[in-house]
């Protein structure tokens, strides 16, 4: 029907009419399609052979052939273990599988790169002595990170003891008499 | 499951049919198919047209589907119950085949018969042995059964 056609070209008729059927084609048939149920593949996982599956489709065969199971495609060798899950950005498909487990976790290994040198056994409770040990009463205080109210400062202070706020006024004043005597000691 | 992956191989079928094969539901019921194959040209079944009958299982594709000719038909891997000894229908199933991929390999078998797994050992005998009367037997059954 040339009339019906939208295509204002004069180019002949049968080239828009085959590449709208490929358009149509292409949308009914998706790239990530399981292999087995043929629909668009939930809870995907893929193969070492690289063919995608429904987690659930794959279990079910994989477990009617405990023994030794194949690819459906390929019939190279897999396993649950060798399956790779694929994470896509939405997450909000329905999940079909009640009585399969789980889709098997992905194996993230840390870089090297990222154990610096705050992420050590203290972190965030670093904190620094100073003690003036030749003082008879083992005088000492901190300089914790408590000590500079930061964002978090209040939350912090908070959740300290009453007693560790006694401890700090005694040090301070402590302190304050090993100046003296340290000045008296000097002159 | 089985009712719509049985439902997408039909949508299949109908947009890209196999060449020499022809398939699809009897009646409302979608476990139930009739298929048509057309003797390959290269074969004594050249002009016949072999009806089958396809049950699908319940848990198809885990399963695979019940195939059967119903045209007599002679051949060394097909039995006088139309039952065909072909691998993929057994212990080679694979849950990735579609109908329209067996019903080709069916096909092919009818081209290429496997005589050293037999259905029938008397036609693979003679298939073996004398391929001539061999070749003249299925013509006839040809002729007298599917045309």
């Amino acid at each position: 029907m040339a009339e019906a056609n939208p295509e204002p070209s004069t180019a002949d008729n049968s080239t828009p009419n085959t590449s709208t059927t490929d358009v149509k084609e292409e949308s009914n048939r998706s790239p990530f399609e399981c292999n087995i149920c043929f629909d668009t593949a939930h809870d995907a996982v893929v193969s070492k052979c690289g063919h995608l599956y429904c987690w659930a489709c794959i279990y079910q065969w994989i477990n009617q052939k405990p023994l030794n199971p194949t690819c459906p495609v390929c019939k190279g060798a897999i396993s649950k273990d060798t399956l790779t899950p694929i994470y896509g950005k939405s997450g909000n498909q329905s999940d079909p599988r009640n009585e399969a487990p789980p889709r098997p976790q992905g194996q993230r290994e840390e870089s090297p790169q990222q154990n610096t040198f705050f992420g050590g056994p203290f972190g965030n409770e670093l904190t620094f002595q100073i003690g003036i040990g030749a003082f008879p009463f083992g005088l000492f205080t901190n300089f914790g990170p408590f000590n500079y109210p930061g964002p978090h400062g209040q939350n912090r202070q908070q959740q300290q003891h009453p007693e560790a706020e006694q401890e700090r006024t005694l040090s301070k004043i402590f302190i304050y008499i090993a100046i003296v005597f340290i000045i008296w000691v000097l002159y | 499951m089985a009712l719509k992956r049985i439902t997408k191989e039909l949508q299949d079928l109908g947009r890209d049919p196999p060449a020499q094969c022809s398939a699809g539901p009897v009646g409302d019921d979608l476990f139930h198919w009739q298929a048509t194959i057309i003797g390959p040209n290269d074969s004594p079944y050249a002009g016949g047209v072999f009806f089958l009958t396809i049950h699908f299982p319940t848990d198809y594709p885990f399963k695979p589907p019940k195939i059967g000719f119903t045209t007599r038909i002679y051949h060394p891997n097909i039995n006088s119950n139309g039952s065909i000894c072909l691998d993929i229908l057994r212990s080679q199933w694979s849950p990735a085949l579609t109908i329209s991929k067996v019903l080709l390999s069916i096909c092919s078998l009818l081209g290429d018969p496997n005589p050293d797994d037999p259905l029938v050992p008397e036609i693979a005998r003679i298939y073996k042995t004398d391929r001539a009367r061999y070749n003249t037997l299925a013509k006839e059954w040809t002729k007298k059964y599917s045309t």
